[in-house]
């Protein structure tokens, strides 16, 4: 329960459950999608996609999207209050989740098959029959302003920090607000905003029942019938463009009170798992920063050798709330994604040169791609890794239905062949074809934000100190980055202040 | 990144498995065979074979945390020394470890918390022999120098620094440190800034924390996964057969009775919402006496999400978007404690109230037996629950193994829930919810800087 603030915080989760698990075999026309994993287990989990997000949220309704799922996943039903539900899922100890991305609502729960009958009923209920009451809408939508307006601006400048970089690579594009919307329009949202959302969204065709673990046979095809009820639909718009961003660095800082100073880079990539490129792209991140892992390289340079901080990663996908976890969460599946680096909080005195070290390495990655030896490392790595990232049932099913949205075979062999056929050159001609931006952003978090917005623009050498003798090379390697000159226009830094963001 | 330190945020959901109706209550919370071995060392192998297929699960657990750390000026040191063994030993250098971890594909970190430190590492089982070696080698053998120790002391405070911007990490601080005089437990497992900042002075206590702690009577190895016991003990003995038992005992102060209800409070210096911790020194971990167990199962009848102050503060008002307990199992009587985020600074006085007037409500008022039955089944499919591959059962099983160094603590501890009766729990209410042993702390946005957080929607 460590998780309970976690969760409130960072996501929105939720609670649930009833109905009765009659076996209705009549033969069904239904546009519903599954993914399929029996087991034996005694456990079953439920991964319920609808491929939307909040990249519908209509234009002044940014946020209708993840509050309806709220709504779904910790409101109350037609015939239940949601405190009924929270009653009714406690003595089996489970509950209903949601999380929203982009283009992707997913719920999820895991009851023992000892429930299954209950909790599925209260998962059905819950999607099916939505009481969308003024009580659960108010306290909904307070948690979410509260959520953008104290917990993300206020708590966590390691979140923040990446959020704010998502919002500026996509400023202007359907991904351009954060998934939880804006405070202004969350303030305007109505009940009927999000009834008719669910209308709208909540079809047949956008569905994919996902299922795994030791459920009885008949209870695909149970759950598709009792889903036919949902409306047919349209297939959702499917494809969202890449932004191609003016070119030239471009700094946001955003000015708040705090002790440390946090760094997000990136720029958007032309590359999604659908594409042939993204193993060798994977095999790239994971060498440069595999999530968490000291045998990162940014990590071992900045953090390793030099003390800068508590680690330094590189992501080719959406990873948020990675500073609670080490595996990322599937079923966040995008048309677009960007080349992002994580530079964990850094004193600010070293704010400047940390900055200019994560663009040093960035820059020699792209000028001198990776060693044989490195690469042959990384791909035996992640060739066995990804046993790890689906070692339970959840993440096999979240794997399973990530591969559905992006029409590749099952992850994990997909994943084993194609590392076997790559060669370095194929990595290499990747770095060369994709990482190689002229539109770098920078998002940064800190208390001094025009002495640091003055340094950068002036390029002012940002000598460092350490508390220990350091070998040759990284004293030499620092004069080098200490006077690493960065090209970017007095109109290309500008400072934000924190209470500004996210309105 | 190794070295999550695990707080105590909020509620320790107990472990307990398993349902309440006849035929599952027979079952056994920890539902895996397993077997115990004890080398002539004292060093103790437990080996979990399960079903998941090629992997492993290797968990180190050391018995000493932050609750070791008697010396004054010393504290987030066990966490510290966790960070330093990563740091190479006389066989691996540092490089050597992180190649061999990567060609395994092995997912590895550690962590520290008051009790343990616990050194983890899950890969393909063909890699087990190579990666025992190694982890034995750093357990026996640890090698560093000066400037990699002084090096690693800044990655801790980056880690401090990181977590500063979290209020609910300060509220633990501050409570802790208000609560406990004597004991250990008054520092947090990151340990105090003062103390953190003077790390890199600490180079030759860090060779005496070793000597003292990473001795094999401290230490057992969890195996869990695609493994045999013939092949655990074979390697354990093979490599970890010659470690030298140790001969220290840390001295730790038992904390004196509480004469007097305490308070404090924290200035926040950005916007915030508010929040109030109230917390009772409780008991420790038994698997033999009702004590904790009977406040666990009250902390989710009383205060957990379906219990009426849920309902009535998080859902039907609406004036808390947080509430939740902490109150972990450890080897000393630790703090039951409740938390709460409130929406709107006025109300901070009444829901103060509200959470004393729950405390007090069941010293004297008895828990419907359905509630205690729903409560007793929730935590044993929850418990169950959580073990859904090798890794989470040798997680799960790493925090027992810190309290008993056995399995078999966890079914103790079942037995011990399914006794208990709903006076019981209002004894125990009765016994522990004392005015005289009690701590508030509220954290708030400093007058000065009160803005838009709480001025919901006004602008």
């Amino acid at each position: 329960m460590r998780r309970l603030i976690i969760s409130l915080l960072f996501t929105f989760a939720l609670l649930s459950p009833i109905a009765a698990l009659a076996i209705t075999p009549k033969p069904m026309t239904t546009k519903i999608q599954s993914t399929l994993l029996p087991n034996r287990s005694p456990l079953v989990t439920f991964r319920i996609i609808f491929m939307t997000g909040a990249a519908s949220d209509p234009a002044g309704k940014e946020g209708v999207a993840a509050l309806t799922s709220a709504m779904l996943s910790q409101g109350g039903t037609k015939t239940m209050t949601y405190e009924q539900i929270v009653e009714a899922m406690y003595p089996i100890a489970t509950s209903f989740d949601s999380q929203i991305d982009k283009e992707m609502t997913v719920f999820t729960g895991t009851t023992h098959s000892d429930n299954l009958d209950k909790y599925y009923g209260l998962v059905n209920q819950m999607l099916l029959d939505p009481g969308f009451r003024t009580d659960d809408f108010t306290r909904l939508k307070t948690d979410a302003i509260n959520f953008l307006k104290v917990s993300l601006r206020q708590s966590n400048d390691e979140e923040l920090g990446k959020e704010v970089l998502y919002n500026v690579i996509y400023n202007g594009h359907a991904y351009g607000h954060h998934n939880i919307g804006t405070i202004s329009s969350l303030e305007k949202l109505t009940l009927d905003d999000v009834r008719n959302f669910y209308k709208a969204n909540y079809t047949q065709t956008n569905m994919v029942l996902g299922l795994a673990g030791g459920y009885p046979k008949e209870l695909p095809d149970k759950v598709k019938a009792d889903f036919a009820k949902l409306p047919a639909g349209q297939p959702a718009k499917g494809k969202y463009e890449t932004p191609k961003l003016a070119p030239g660095m471009q700094v946001s800082i955003v000015k708040r009170e705090t002790r440390a100073t946090a760094l997000s880079l990136g720029f958007p990539i032309n590359v999604t798992r659908a594409d042939k490129d993204w193993p060798a792209l994977a095999v790239v991140a994971s060498w440069f920063g595999q999530h968490r892992s000291s045998n990162s390289y940014l990590y071992q340079q900045l953090r390793e050798a030099r003390g800068l901080n508590y680690g330094d990663y590189a992501y080719i996908e959406y990873f948020p709330r990675g500073m609670f976890q080490f595996t990322p969460d599937p079923n966040q599946g995008r048309t677009s994604q960007i080349f992002q680096i994580w530079i964990r909080p850094v004193v600010p005195e070293n704010g400047h040169f940390t900055l200019r070290a994560a663009l040093y390495e960035y820059d020699k990655l792209v000028r001198d791609g990776m060693s044989k030896e490195a690469f042959e490392a990384t791909r035996e790595f992640l060739t066995k890794y990804n046993n790890i990232l689906t070692q339970t049932q959840d993440a096999q099913l979240g794997y399973a239905l990530d591969s559905l949205y992006y029409n590749i075979p099952d992850y994990v062999p997909y994943m084993r062949t194609q590392l076997a056929k790559l060669t370095l050159d194929d990595v290499n001609n990747a770095i060369r074809k994709h990482l190689k931006s002229d539109a770098m952003r920078i998002a940064i978090i800190t208390k001094d934000a025009e002495g640091l917005r003055n340094a950068i623009l002036n390029n002012k050498p940002s000598p460092i100190t350490y508390n220990s003798p350091k070998p040759k090379a990284i004293t030499d390697e620092d004069k080098v980055i200490e006077n690493y000159k960065l090209t970017v226009k007095p109109d290309a830094v500008v400072i934000v202040p924190v209470e500004k963001l996210f309105e | 990144m190794k070295i999550l330190v695990l707080m105590s945020l909020v509620v320790c959901l107990p472990m307990l498995v398993l349902a309440q109706s006849n035929s599952s209550k027979s079952r056994k919370l920890f539902p895996y065979d397993y077997t115990i071995d004890d080398l002539p060392n004292g060093l103790r192998l437990v080996t979990v074979p399960t079903d998941y297929p090629n992997l492993v699960a290797l968990y180190i657990v050391v018995q000493a945390g932050s609750r070791n750390e008697v010396e004054a000026g010393k504290t987030g040191f066990a966490h510290f020394f966790e960070h330093i063994m990563f740091r190479g030993s006389e066989n691996y250098t540092a490089d050597q470890r992180e190649a061999i971890f990567k060609r395994a594909g092995a997912e590895t970190n550690a962590n520290t918390s008051d009790d343990r430190t616990v050194y983890h590492a899950t890969f393909s089982k063909d890699d087990l022999d190579e990666i025992m070696k190694m982890e034995a080698d750093r357990f026996q053998r640890l090698k560093y120098a000066l400037p990699e120790f002084q090096t690693e002391s800044l990655a801790v405070k980056g880690e401090y620094d990181k977590n500063s911007a979290n209020p609910f990490r300060q509220l633990f601080e501050r409570l802790r440190e208000t609560a406990f005089k004597k004991h250990t437990y008054s520092h947090t497992t990151m340990g105090f800034i003062k103390d953190i900042e003077a790390m890199p002075t600490q180079y030759e206590y860090s060779l005496e924390f070793f000597r003292r702690f990473y001795r094999p009577e401290y230490t057992t190895v969890v195996l869990v996964g695609d493994v045999t016991r013939a092949h655990a003990l074979d390697l354990t003995r093979k490599y970890l057969g010659e470690w030298k038992r140790g001969n220290y005992v840390a001295n730790i102060p038992a904390e004196p009775a509480q004469t007097g209800p305490l308070t404090s409070h924290i200035d926040w210096p950005s916007p915030t919402l508010p929040i109030v911790a109230i917390a009772f020194r409780g008991p420790a971990y038994s698997d033999v006496a009702k004590d904790k167990m009977a406040l666990d199962l009250l902390a989710q009848v009383a205060f957990g999400q379906n219990s009426e102050l849920y309902q009535k503060l998080v859902l039907k008002e609406q004036k808390v978007d947080t509430l939740g307990t902490s109150f972990s199992d450890q080897v000393d009587p630790e703090l039951f404690t409740v938390i709460a985020r409130i929406k709107d600074p006025k109300d901070v006085d009444y829901v103060r109230q509200q959470i004393l007037a729950t405390y007090k409500r069941y010293t004297t008022e008895l828990i419907p037996q359905a509630k205690l039955d729903a409560t007793r089944s929730r935590l044993r499919y929850g418990f169950a629950m959580t073990m859904d591959s090798s890794a989470a059962i040798a997680t799960t099983l790493a925090q027992f193994i810190a309290l008993r160094r056995t399995p078999e603590t966890i079914d103790k501890l079942a037995s011990v829930m399914d006794a208990i009766t709903a006076e019981d729990v209002r004894a125990m209410a009765k016994k522990y919810f004392r005015d005289e042993s009690r701590t508030i702390v509220t954290l708030a946005t400093k007058a000065s800087e009160a803005t838009d957080a709480t001025e919901e929607g006004k602008q």
